[in-house]
């Protein structure tokens, strides 16, 4: 999967440079956060407890792993070799993770239209997606749950920022098509050509193939 | 004689609820009545992640009742050989909770409903296969059943016939993934991974797919087989076996059914004057999101139908579509 | 074991679109020289097929009956026209032979047949004891079970009261049909609407094999019928049927030479065979295609299990039963 250039792509690489110690404990929150706030998901996850599932938000430059027991859900920051041990993998651009997890969206159509991939065992991804599905989880409050008296501003300019990388990974989803639109067009016709002369070589062919037979007609034919 | 009954050529909008939150969305959308299941065996969307302890029909009771819509239970597979007690115990539970159907297919499980809770309204699933008059009349006469959801085999022709000589309501599926077998009549997923709908309740399931990367290519496969191959750029589709492409001589193609959507909106009028009492949309397994956004667009179509205006232009469900496509399916001759 | 009726062998209604004369050819052979005691004659899968078999329907009804095999008419699995249902009314009303016995295939015939006896075919949904003890006060003493049952489900039938107004067969030899639709497949490979098929499934005496894009060979289409590409066969199951009280064993028609097919059942099933003989000589009679027996064990349909396998899920099954 190719990630699609937006403002995450680009935010993403100052992420980098954070380093985990400070990243864990605020996972830890969150999944403390959601496991109070819905218990009926984790309940729902019951037989896929043990299932650790990795999840890549392909415009980051981390990934993570997540654990749905209901006594201890975990989400941490995947290493190079921890992804090995995941048994199932979600991979798609950050909106589009934040959207399925907020139900916005239809999994199943971000999965026909390609921007969601998933691999490994597929039974415990179907059953993450409805399980989350069925919960009305708004991530950014359960961020914020914990922020006291600047959780209502914090939420408000969270909830804008995404909006403005929404509408700018539209922007610049535009712009990527713009500039890339004159190399397209030459792949095409120099695609078309090729055709071109494979189908002229192959008439030909036919036509050493067949001679004597009636050279003419079969000419017509090839070229019709 | 048949627009002449009650209920004929309503087109009551039926809408599916995988969990309680595809519940109220349904519900807040417009649905007339919605369709779930308890969560284990006895439904035909026995799928990870998804459907109804009793304590959340209870909750999703109260919350449909509350807004006028009604709620049916599937109880839809077909009771296991010497243990019927869970199946039972659905239709038990579902009565005494005061749903307003229970949707079954199994003769013993609609003798049993019939027997021990006559004020219980039945209707037939289409796991029942019943796509005749005189199968639906047997129904109606032995179990006294009240509506029945038809199989995906018949054209809106064959409907309007069904219907001029039946005694009882017909459910029509409009929206949604599409069946191109007889429903209740194929063991195509258990031949392959062991799991049946009529069974277990599930077909093609989740655990026995998977999606490989191979060079440029992504691969579909179900069980030890393989069902689609996609180039990156194509629209992608769940390996529903049915749905995957297949060599027959030197040729792949979609031999039985593209990975493409049912959508009857441009046959409503049709639909309804066929005598058709409700439309079924499909998806109990999908986001609240495609609930949300299919139920409100019927319901806006329904509305527009019922006044006798025309269709409102409906290109907002493309996306959530299968294969990102749509079909009018058997009910056009042409389909077979 | 006293009380148990002796096993039989049946012969199911054939599949495919044969050739008219080929096909009664094909029964007086059967009629001739299989140890077979019930033969399924009729249109199952199309009805635009029927008007094929149905000149040569008398001679070939007559010619089993004189041999002493019992003939049961089968109908078809799905009706969908007032059309086709008159057609089944009409049989049933006229028939050729005096008291015939029917199969529905279908719930509307065996509407249409309550109050008489008659069987119930694999292609109606009889799961449990309480559907069949249903199907039974209505008139069904035979009823030929669903594939995709499993040993441990036969075994809970047999221990049911069903039992004992019932007899239960089981499919053990051919291709499974796995699948029926609206849609003609046969048609739609050969670019062709079901409306004009020109009856190009008659091309496929035991049905079209299809593959997997990694050309696997997968399933066998047969009109608007699907099978599995592979053949069922349970000869190494016998007993363990018998055991499960499983009193008729279906062979489904195919090229092959059937009358061979039938012997060597009737041989594993009299103990005249061991069942790895028979299994060994059935090999040479069905050729180079795939065997399958999974279903019985309750895993994939497709899949060949040892056999002693399922003799063992028996036995267990049993245990935990007696406990």
């Amino acid at each position: 999967m190719v990630p699609p250039f937006s403002p995450i792509l680009l935010g993403g690489f100052l992420l980098s440079a954070l380093p985990s110690r400070l990243l864990q404990p605020l996972l830890r929150a969150i999944m403390g956060a959601v496991a109070r706030r819905h218990p009926a998901m984790l309940e729902r996850l019951g037989p896929y407890a043990d299932t650790v599932f990795l999840i890549d938000p392909i415009d980051l430059p981390i990934r993570f792993l997540l654990r749905v027991d209901a006594q201890q859900p975990k989400l941490t920051i995947a290493r190079g070799a921890d992804a090995a041990r995941a048994g199932a993998v979600v991979r798609g651009s950050l909106l589009a993770l934040i959207d399925l997890l907020e139900g916005r969206v239809d999994g199943d159509a971000l999965f026909f239209s390609r921007r969601l991939a998933i691999e490994g065992d597929t039974e415990a991804v179907v059953a993450l997606r409805n399980a989350v599905d069925g919960e009305e989880i708004d991530i950014i409050d359960d961020i914020l749950v914990h922020a006291g008296p600047l959780a209502r501003p914090a939420r408000s300019a969270v909830k804008r920022l995404i909006r403005l990388a929404r509408r700018a990974g539209h922007d610049m989803a535009l712009l990527q098509a713009a500039l890339l639109q004159p190399v397209i067009e030459r792949i095409e016709s120099q695609t078309a050509e090729t055709e071109r002369l494979r189908q002229a070589m192959a008439g030909a062919a036919q036509f050493r193939g067949r001679r004597g037979a009636a050279p003419a007609a079969t000419l017509l034919a090839g070229s019709e | 004689m048949s627009l002449a009954q009650e209920g004929k050529g309503d087109l009551e909008l039926i809408c599916p609820a995988g969990t309680p939150a595809a519940l109220r969305a349904a519900v807040d959308a417009g649905a007339e009545a919605v369709y779930l299941g308890f969560r284990d065996e006895t439904n035909a969307r026995n799928f990870p992640g998804l459907n109804f302890s009793p304590a959340e029909l209870e909750t999703g009771l109260a919350y449909a009742h509350g807004r006028g819509c009604k709620v049916f239970v599937a109880i839809n597979t077909f009771p296991r050989a010497g243990a019927p007690e869970a199946w039972r115990r659905a239709v038990d539970c579902a009565a005494e909770l005061g749903v307003d159907a229970v949707i079954l297919a199994d003769i013993g499980l609609l003798d049993y409903a019939a027997r021990h809770h006559p004020g219980l309204r039945l209707h037939l699933s289409v796991q029942a296969s019943a796509s005749n008059a005189e199968a639906i009349r047997f129904y109606h006469e032995a179990f006294g059943v009240k509506r029945v959801v038809l199989p995906r085999v018949l054209t809106v022709e064959d409907i309007a016939e069904l219907n001029a000589r039946i005694p009882v309501e017909t459910e029509v599926f409009a929206f949604g993934g599409m069946c191109p077998m007889a429903e209740g009549r194929c063991l195509l997923s258990s031949y392959v991974t062991g799991k049946s709908p009529n069974i277990t309740g599930v077909c093609s399931p989740a655990s026995h797919v998977r999606y490989l990367e191979r060079g440029t290519e992504m691969v579909s496969r179900l069980g030890e087989f393989t069902i689609n191959v996609f180039q990156r750029s194509d629209a992608a589709g769940y390996p529903t076996l049915c749905k995957g492409r297949f060599v027959v001589g030197d040729r792949a193609s979609y031999l039985f059914e593209a990975p493409t959507s049912l959508n009857v909106l441009p046959l409503l009028p049709e639909l309804m004057a066929a005598g058709v009492s409700a439309l079924k949309i499909e998806g109990r397994q999908r986001g609240r999101a495609y609930t949300a956004q299919v139920v409100a667009a019927f319901r806006a179509a329904v509305d527009a139908c019922r006044r006798g205006e025309a269709m409102p232009e409906m290109s907002a469900l493309d996306a959530i579509t299968e294969g990102q496509s749509e079909t009018s399916g058997a009910y056009r001759r042409a389909w077979r | 074991m006293t009380g148990k009726p002796a096993p039989t062998l049946a012969l199911g209604p054939m599949l495919f679109h044969w050739e008219a004369a080929r096909w009664r050819d094909f029964y007086f052979r059967i009629a001739d020289e299989a140890p077979i005691d019930t033969v399924y004659l009729g249109e199952v899968v199309c009805a635009k097929r029927r008007p094929f078999i149905l000149p040569y329907l008398p001679e070939v009804c007559a010619r089993l009956e004189r041999a002493g095999k019992n003939v049961v008419f089968s109908t078809l699995a799905l009706i969908m026209t007032e059309q086709e249902m008159d057609g089944i009314r009409e049989a049933i009303a006229d028939p050729i032979i005096e008291a015939p016995i029917f199969e529905a295939n279908d719930i509307a015939t065996a509407a249409l047949l309550a109050g008489r006896p008659h069987v119930i075919g694999p292609f109606v949904n009889a799961y449990n004891e309480d559907t069949i003890a249903y199907l039974a006060a209505r008139g069904a003493f035979r009823i030929s079970l669903p594939a995709e049952l499993s040993i441990t489900a036969l075994q809970a039938l047999g221990r049911t009261e069903a039992v004992r107004t019932v007899g239960f067969e089981v499919q053990v030899f051919g291709r499974l049909p796995l699948a029926i639709s609206a849609r003609c497949y046969h048609a739609r490979a050969h670019d062709l609407h079901k409306d004009g098929c020109q009856f190009v499934c008659a091309k496929d005496p035991d049905g079209l094999t299809i593959e997997t894009l990694d050309n696997e060979p997968f399933l066998a289409i047969n009109g608007t019928q699907t099978l599995s590409d592979s053949y069922c066969s349970l000869l190494g199951e016998l007993q363990t049927l018998r055991d499960a009280g499983i009193v008729s064993f279906r062979l489904w028609p195919h090229s092959c030479d059937m009358v061979q097919v039938a012997a060597l059942f009737d041989a594993a099933l009299g103990d005249v065979l061991a069942p790895e003989a028979a299994a060994a000589r059935l090999r040479g009679v069905v050729g180079d295609v795939p065997l399958a027996n999974g279903y019985l064990q309750g895993r994939e349909g497709h899949l060949w299990l040892d056999a002693t396998a399922a003799a063992g899920t028996a036995s267990a099954a049993a245990m935990r039963a007696a406990k």
